[in-house]
């Protein structure tokens, strides 16, 4: 059969799909490029942008806050993810609908709740004085810290999950095999279990480091103002500065960011995946 | 007798409600090639994995070398494991996995590459140091498990069924060259397989295992010449097994009827005992001679390449299996036939309860 040649009828059941995104998504974005590059300013918009040293504070602070964001996510998550992998029946249920639940969650409920929490009379301030590890309260909301605790506890599942379900189908017997041959617990899991789980890790980074690059609506309501990323600065120059040249550019810097980082980490799951 | 190298005793081990090891006792020697032989379910892996540390016992002890290691964690009880599906590391190469072992017991660096090439040449996989896992063959696959076994020097090595996944000319091949290995090496083994010809083939010793016990522990011959239990007759090779009722009993010498007629056997039991009657097939000869001769219509001819199996039936109901170099010229189904067999090759045992005759 020449069906190499001919088109997969399968491919019709994507239609649909391809539709809906090329037309709510795809030209939209297209508009955003074409007005970034060819609107009032041009290419030159670029130019004036990487020119405002401001511009650097605000893209410092969404490559930091995102970073420190990931981070806590995969110091959180990859223990979590470990223990979803290897516990069994009801413990794994339960613990999937811990991680899975909280997402039908908005973002914009926990994001308040946050906000009580990390207030100077919250629970995490009342719990830090009372233990004695702060000598008087303090406020978290409104800083740097309480919005990567915020952010961290909303992303987490997107770390856990692409973890466990690389876990999942490592072969218990590979650490088993390992401990007859003389590896010790640790010597196991920076030898075996760490380096065949590189590619859910590398997911897990890309699905938090993307999402958590573009937060919108955490840093406003946890932060504020005063701390401006690429996806807050993009929603004030439309919103309220009415400057949709600088919108549609600090817009079209943040695509470009994470289009990197998805590109770069799918690149590198691959090559990772391939060697395992 | 010096202690046994390996020495278990009163090893069980149940899950829920469920007996896996029941009490077993075993004793290997320095050197000696073991085989767990029982159909699945028996206990053999389970007990494989309490030697290996995999798995601890409700009850019983594990002594190794003169130590105790029944709780010992398995990264330091110095044994080497070949499991079913050889577990080789896939983010590894195939000399990587060998120097697994090495570089985890922090062997000096110098020492590795030098330790790696000799198992990998012993296994003859040298040319393929470089490859990945993924491109290799069962065959080569199982090769490089047992290189990576070996090359940390364990005091024992215990192998899972490691053939179970090959096709029969490359097993028969590996079973050889396995041998061979362990010889060069001098390594004590225990080999868990359900296949009766490997364990038959492989063994200094076999233990037959069924239901969590080991049923007997004997040399090969022994376990296939005089199968102690009527489980270990019926697991190990073939045979002609007829229910009977031993009517007379003289002086170790008892005759039972049977289905297929009275035939004399060694052993002593009561008259009115309910036996068991077992004849392995080679040892029935075609036209009748020896002490138990009856008469058995043919009822089947089943070609095998250099054997003949004839199936025969007796007029009263039992059934007999015999197998020949060449199937006698003439002989159809439906033809009656004497068959006999030497007292002395006649296994007895009591009749096996209901259940387990079922």
């Amino acid at each position: 059969m020449s069906a190499a040649r001919r088109l997969d009828p399968v491919l019709l059941l994507a239609a649909p799909a391809v539709l809906y995104l090329a037309i709510v998504y795809g030209l939209p974005l297209l508009f955003l490029l074409g007005r970034s590059l060819f609107g009032a300013g041009g290419l030159a918009s670029f130019g004036s942008f990487f020119a405002d040293p401001f511009s650097w504070i605000v893209l410092g602070n969404t490559l930091r806050s995102a970073a420190l964001v990931t981070l806590v996510c995969l110091v959180i998550g990859y223990p979590t993810a470990l223990v979803l992998a290897r516990a069994g029946g009801l413990v794994q249920a339960a613990i999937l609908v811990a991680i899975i639940l909280p997402l039908s969650v908005g973002v914009v409920v926990k994001a308040f709740a946050w906000q009580i929490v990390l207030r100077r009379d919250g629970i995490v301030s009342q719990i830090m004085t009372g233990i004695g590890l702060w000598s008087e309260p303090q406020r978290l909301l409104f800083t740097e810290t309480g919005l990567v605790i915020g952010a961290a506890n909303i992303f987490v599942p997107f770390m856990i999950l692409p973890i466990y379900s690389v876990l999942k189908l490592v072969d218990p017997r590979l650490g088993e095999a390992a401990a007859t041959l003389g590896a010790s617990p640790v010597y196991r899991f920076f030898k075996v279990a760490l380096p065949l789980s590189l590619p859910g890790i590398v997911t897990g980074i890309a699905f938090v480091f993307s999402m958590a690059a573009s937060m919108y609506v955490i840093p406003s309501l946890v932060i504020g103002d005063r701390f401006q990323t690429l996806a807050t600065l993009t929603g004030r120059s439309f919103l309220f500065m009415r400057n949709e040249q600088l919108g549609s550019t600090t817009a079209v810097v943040l695509l470009a960011l994470t289009v990197a980082i998805v590109v770069a980490s799918s690149w590198l799951s691959r090559r990772l995946g391939g060697a395992s | 007798m010096t202690a046994a190298f390996l020495d278990i005793t009163g090893a069980s081990k149940s899950f829920g409600s469920a007996t896996v090891l029941d009490g077993v006792d075993l004793a290997v020697g320095q050197a000696e090639f073991i085989s767990l032989l029982g159909p699945s379910g028996c206990g053999k892996t389970t007990l494989l994995r309490i030697v290996a540390g995999l798995m601890t016992p409700d009850t019983g002890k594990v002594v190794l070398d003169g130590e105790e290691i029944t709780r010992r964690p398995p990264h330091r009880r110095d044994i080497g494991v070949v499991f079913q599906n050889y577990a080789l590391f896939p983010h590894l190469t195939v000399a990587e996995n060998v120097a697994f072992g090495l570089k985890a017991r922090g062997a000096p660096k110098d020492t590795i590459a030098p330790t790696v090439s000799r198992f990998l040449s012993l296994v003859q996989m040298s040319a393929f140091a470089d490859r990945s896992i993924k491109a290799l063959s069962g065959g080569q696959q199982q090769r490089v498990a047992v290189a990576r076994a070996l090359a940390v020097g364990p005091k024992l090595l215990l192998l899972d069924e490691p053939f179970s996944a090959l096709d029969r000319k490359l097993r028969e091949a590996m079973q050889i060259d396995l041998r061979r290995i362990l010889r060069e090496v001098g390594t004590t083994a225990i080999f868990v397989t359900h296949d009766q010809d490997e364990a038959l083939t492989m063994s200094d010793r076999i233990a037959v295992m069924y239901r969590g016990r080991i049923e007997q522990l004997d040399t090969p011959a022994e376990i296939y010449h005089r199968p102690t239990t009527p489980f270990a007759l019926d697991f190990v090779g073939l045979s002609s097994r007829l229910p009977g009722t031993v009517v007379s009993e003289d002086q170790g010498t008892v005759a039972v009827e049977t289905p297929a007629g009275t035939v004399r056997a060694p052993g002593n039991f009561i008259p009115g005992s309910k036996v068991l009657v077992g004849v392995r097939p080679e040892r029935i000869m075609l036209g009748g001679s020896g002490e138990n001769v009856i008469q058995a219509k043919l009822t089947d001819a089943v070609f095998q390449g250099a054997r003949v199996q004839l199936h025969f039936e007796a007029p009263e109901g039992g059934r007999l299996m015999v197998e020949a170099h060449e199937a006698p010229a003439g002989l159809a189904p439906g033809s009656t036939l004497s068959l006999g067999w030497r007292e002395a090759d006649t296994l007895l045992y009591p009749a096996p309860a209901e259940e387990a005759a079922a």
